[in-house]
């Protein structure tokens, strides 16, 4: 405690914080501030907007229409979620070095790895949607991929970084008792991290489901096509059905993973 | 040597694991099959000729390989890239701003520990409610992607960098909001408690009390989603939000495949970086 | 023929010496315990025992063979056998997973694979988990046992490892009394009935000398006595434990 209020310390963090706000001073300059920023029925359309959100159209074409592109939405984050996995589970074990004894096989090959997952990540899952889509056409594939691969690379840098992480004791008793390396990853690191393995795969989950609904914008269905064409028509109330759906279904898998998550504590 | 011995029987129990796990199967299952059967997608038509050709194009087209003068050699074309990188990177800094902003003025009503009196000894009626209204206001805000608040809010504000910022800020909002007030329900009851007892008031507990447990952990967050709104601040410009985005949408629908390899290399640095000097100050908050 | 023999073994760490020329033979069959005040090289002994740390110089023959020339872990595996203190098991596995993962070095890539979804050589765990009296944990997560309990799943890995030596770290020390009693007094009997060799480490004198026959005391990485269990004396003991503190 007394190291925690040490002047130094406190004197650190007084100065991130005014770092940080000094940034935010700097990107508000940006802006020329006037009520031109508006567009001229801007506030007759946020009156609108809201009208939408307390009178949601709730007739039954829509709500069909809203039921079918919401499992649309949880059939691409579903794939998309596969393939991220397939990446992670491939490119984490590599990037954590656990099956490699030699040393600089090792630096090398757990090097290039993460290099892989830090670019595949770097790149939002929109950005890869429009350059798949140049390439292979609106293939449902092109939405899949698109998410399956900068989620393969977030999944995968936190899958190595747990294994990295695991505690040495048990592996070494592994060890000793005649494992291979890759006996101590199916026997060892993945029994230890698994619990924390899923968690994180389902808050990513949760991610994936929004992350769907938006590949609609690159012409791919789903809810977040449905929102589309009704704001394109100022249908605002449709909007607001279709988005209590996707609401509803973030809200679900929260449910889901927050009580599967208590039962997992190791 | 080795007697035969009689191996005790498996108890099986449904568990919330084993449902958990025959929904995810269940999941998987319709979710391809519904790829493979009602949309017809076979992955293997993909390699077809016309695809290739199609890559082929894509690829020499980024690589400048049919271009005379490719974006990326060109000076000018780097100034315009660069100010748009600056333009996103203001975009982002105020996003993070008043995500900060709307999360901190919101998140003490809705932690539970407040609401229930426990963090603070005292209790009101209506903090139940005021908890409710916020949590809910959190759901909504982080429910909604970033793009779909941008698509409505170009419909309020003229293109520009405020849309944009606005839009990240309203999505991130309800994320740095639930994060924050775990934070706060996380928090040792006891120094602040004793606090309480010792006849501060609410807003002396807030500031001595609260806020300096608190803040180191909000910091981290913050910097956090900092890092993921730099990352997604590239598409609010899809939709007319300003920034990268915007010009990244404009080449690609003029076939101008050198600018987009300029941009995105831009966009490469500006997230390395981002996520560089955001670890820097993390670490330093630690 | 010894089956462990060590000729002035030495260990240097940076610049502290944790073996100084260290020589004995244990016999087939022998119990042998460890004791000496901590920091004398217990633990860095049994690790070069165990092949886990090469020394710097000396000779260290397993089985008439230098330690270096088994290559194969496997081989290893059959030979030597490791207890620790606790955290050693796969907490979030089953307790047959655990005990299986002593026939790993036996086993091939696919039936290793296959046994984390249908435990292989069933029976094998069976009997090792009955002997140590856990037969009815067979499908219990390994977590949700006790600190006791865990070491004898421990036990049963060993059991179904089978190696030649069992070498023990202080096993029982993170145990109250009553459990510790109970984990050493099995283990002594197992490694009696299979006719194994055992080499422990142990802080506790009276535990040393109710189950072991040969007690080996270190002190400053050296050989301080080593004497049948008869031959103990309580000068020895003072003498062992007394000049440390003074040289302090």
């Amino acid at each position: 405690m007394k190291q925690l209020l040490s002047p130094l310390y406190l004197h650190k963090r007084l100065s991130l914080t005014l770092v940080l706000l000094a940034a935010f001073i700097w990107s508000l300059f940006s802006v020329t501030w006037s009520r031109d920023l508006l567009h001229a029925g801007g506030w007759a359309t946020t009156v609108q907007i809201l009208e939408g959100l307390i009178k949601p159209d709730l007739s039954p074409d829509i709500l069909e229409l809203a039921v079918e592109s919401s499992w649309v939405t949880v059939v691409y984050a579903v794939t998309g979620m596969t393939v991220a996995l397939i990446i992670a589970f491939v490119l984490g074990v590599l990037g954590s070095g656990v099956l490699v004894s030699s040393r600089p096989v090792r630096i090398v090959t757990a090097g290039f790895s993460r290099a892989v997952l830090a670019i595949i990540r770097a790149i939002h899952e929109l950005v890869w949607a429009l350059l798949f889509v140049a390439v292979i056409g609106l293939s449902p594939y092109a939405a899949i991929f698109a998410l399956g691969i900068p989620y393969g690379g977030i999944l995968g840098r936190i899958f190595a970084d747990m294994l990295n992480d695991v505690p040495g004791e048990p592996i070494q008793a592994l060890r000793a008792a005649g494992a291979s390396r890759l006996h101590c990853l199916m026997y060892g690191y993945l029994p230890l991290i698994r619990s924390n393995m899923i968690s994180y795969t389902m808050y990513r989950f949760e991610c994936s489901i929004r992350s769907s609904a938006i590949m609609s914008f690159v012409g791919l269905g789903g809810l977040g096509y449905q929102i589309q064409l009704s704001l394109a028509d100022l249908h605002y109330d449709e909007v607001w059905t279709f988005l209590f759906f996707l609401i509803a279904i973030v809200v679900l898998i929260d449910a889901w993973s927050n009580s599967l998550r208590k039962r997992l504590v190791l | 040597m080795m007697s035969k011995i009689k191996i005790p029987s498996k108890k099986r129990r449904f568990s919330f694991v084993a449902f958990s796990i025959l929904l995810a199967l269940a999941l998987l299952a319709g979710s391809w099959g519904h790829i493979f059967y009602a949309e017809r997608a076979n992955f293997f038509t993909l390699f077809n000729e016309q695809n290739a050709e199609y890559a082929k194009k894509f690829f020499s087209g980024l690589f400048g390989l049919q271009e005379e003068k490719p974006a990326f050699t060109d000076k000018e074309a780097w100034i315009n890239a660069g100010k748009l990188t600056y333009e996103t990177l203001q975009m982002s800094v105020m996003a993070i701003g008043f995500a900060t902003i709307a999360a901190l003025l919101t998140v003490i009503p809705a932690a539970r520990n407040i609401a229930d009196g426990t963090l603070t000894v005292s209790k009101r009626w209506y903090r139940w409610i005021l908890f409710g209204f916020f949590r809910v206001i959190y759901i909504f805000s982080r429910a909604i992607p970033e793009l779909v608040w941008a698509m409505v809010i170009v419909f309020i504000l003229k293109p520009g960098i405020l849309p944009g910022a606005v839009a990240l800020a309203l999505h991130n909002f309800g994320i740095l909001g639930k994060l924050c007030a775990e934070v706060i329900e996380d928090t040792d009851a006891r120094p602040i408690r004793n606090l309480a007892s010792s006849g501060a008031s609410n807003a002396q507990i807030l500031f001595y009390g609260i806020i300096p447990t608190v803040m180191p952990k909000f910091l981290t967050y913050i910097l956090y989603r900092g890092e993921v709104i730099m990352r997604t601040s590239i598409v609010v410009g899809f939709v007319g939000a300003g920034g990268l985005g915007q010009q990244f949408k404009l080449s690609l629908s003029y076939f101008h495949y050198t600018e987009i390899t300029l941009l995105l290399i831009c966009y490469i640095i500006l997230v390395f970086a981002a996520d560089f000097i955001s670890e820097g100050f993390r670490k330093a908050a630690k | 023929m010894p089956l462990i023999e060590l000729n002035n073994i030495t260990k240097q760490f940076e610049r502290k010496i944790a073996l100084s020329s260290l020589s004995f033979h244990v016999k087939k069959g022998e119990m042998v315990a460890l004791i000496g005040p901590s920091g004398a090289g217990k633990s860095t002994l049994l690790n070069t025992l165990a092949g886990i740390t090469a020394p710097n110089t000396g000779t260290y023959l397993l089985d008439g063979v230098p330690i270096q020339h088994y290559k194969k872990r496997k081989e290893l595996a059959k030979k030597i056998g490791v207890i620790r203190q606790q955290f050693d098991l796969i907490a979030s596995l089953p307790v047959i997973q655990n005990v299986l993962a002593g026939r790993l070095g036996e086993w091939g890539f696919f039936k290793s694979m296959l046994s984390l979804f249908l435990p292989q050589d069933k029976q094998l765990a069976a009997n090792a988990l009955n002997r140590v009296g856990l037969l009815d944990k067979l499908y219990d997560q390994t977590s949700k046992l006790s600190g006791g309990e865990q070491q004898r799943v421990a036990l049963a890995r060993l059991l179904v490892q089978s190696p030649a030596v069992i070498l023990a770290d202080e096993p029982v020390a993170s145990l109250d009394p009553a459990r510790a009693e109970d984990v050493l007094a099995m283990l002594t009997k197992l490694v009696k009935e299979e006719g194994q060799t055992l080499v422990m480490s142990l802080h506790s004198v009276e535990y040393a000398k109710k189950y072991f026959s040969r007690i080996i005391a270190l002190r400053d990485g050296e050989v301080f006595f080593d004497l049948p269990t008869s031959e103990i004396t309580k000068e020895h003991l003072a003498e062992l434990y007394l000049l440390k503190e003074m040289a302090l």
